[in-house]
């Protein structure tokens, strides 16, 4: 249904706008990473809210399995080195 | 036109995990131990994953379940686990009035590009996918794709052994 692709068109463009809101009004780490993963999120969204109105099946639904397998990739990362900050500083929160 | 009931159905499910899904979204942005953050992460996870099935449940249903078995049972508890090695979880919100413009202003900008480029887009009816042809594909034509996110798993699992072996 086209409706359901245009709603979640809107609805990925509220998530983006809330995580960006997160991503701008903390300095605590893990919050920035978390606002980051409900911009993931809402990036996914987007893409196969776009490909239900486009028709871009197969490409949205490898890419989005990419995506999430690199975003686990990328959450590994980011925990190991806030954990190393941490170690170094004793706090989360970045000047 | 008038709509079936299946898709009124369709869209008060999608409505309702719509609603749900921006509620988490600021209570993750919202909450004071981000711990809860996290948790709710999972949950916004499960919303976004009902409402990717919800847009075409015969096409995007593998991807759901992958949604929820990846992201949610791995990405977002790991994180939740990881955040219980941190003590001081609680913390401080700076520059509300900064956060709510940029967040405002980047969300307009998105759905004015939507907007503008929505007309170009010629509509087309969707077709099942079905779960061999996409292991097929992926095995066939995205070999090298999957060989770098192997690699890239391996190298995480590495450094996340290394980084609990250090003292």
């Amino acid at each position: 249904m086209i409706v359901l692709g245009l709603l979640g068109l809107v609805l990925s463009g509220i998530l983006i706008g809330i995580g960006f809101y997160g991503l701008s009004s903390t300095t605590n780490i893990i919050r920035v990473l978390l606002s980051s993963e409900i911009i993931l999120n809402s990036a996914i969204l987007f893409i196969f809210s776009f490909s239900s109105i486009s028709g871009i099946i197969y490409n949205s639904i490898i890419f989005s399995l990419f995506a999430i397998g690199m975003a686990l990739t990328e959450v590994i990362v980011a925990i190991a080195a806030i954990i190393l900050y941490y170690r170094q500083k004793g706090k989360l929160e970045v000047e | 036109m008038f709509l079936q009931t299946s898709e009124i159905v369709q869209i008060i499910l999608f409505a309702f995990f719509g609603v749900m899904s921006i509620a988490f979204a600021i209570y993750i942005v919202r909450a004071k131990n981000v711990f809860y953050g996290a948790v709710s992460l999972a949950f916004l996870g499960v919303s976004v994953a009902a409402l990717i099935a919800l847009e075409a449940p015969t096409t995007y249903g593998i991807y759901s379940v992958f949604h929820i078995l990846l992201y949610v049972g791995a990405t977002v508890t790991f994180l939740a686990i990881s955040l219980v090695m941190f003590k001081d979880l609680e913390i401080k919100i700076v520059g509300r009035g900064i956060g709510v413009l940029a967040g405002v202003a980047i969300a307009l900008l998105f759905l004015i590009t939507i907007y503008l480029s929505l007309p170009q887009i010629s509509i087309v009816s969707l077709k099942p996918v079905n779960f061999t042809t996409l292991a097929d594909d992926l095995l066939a034509t995205y070999w090298f794709p999957i060989v770098i996110l192997i690699i890239a798993l391996l190298t995480t699992l590495i450094e996340a052994i290394a980084l609990a072996r250090r003292d």
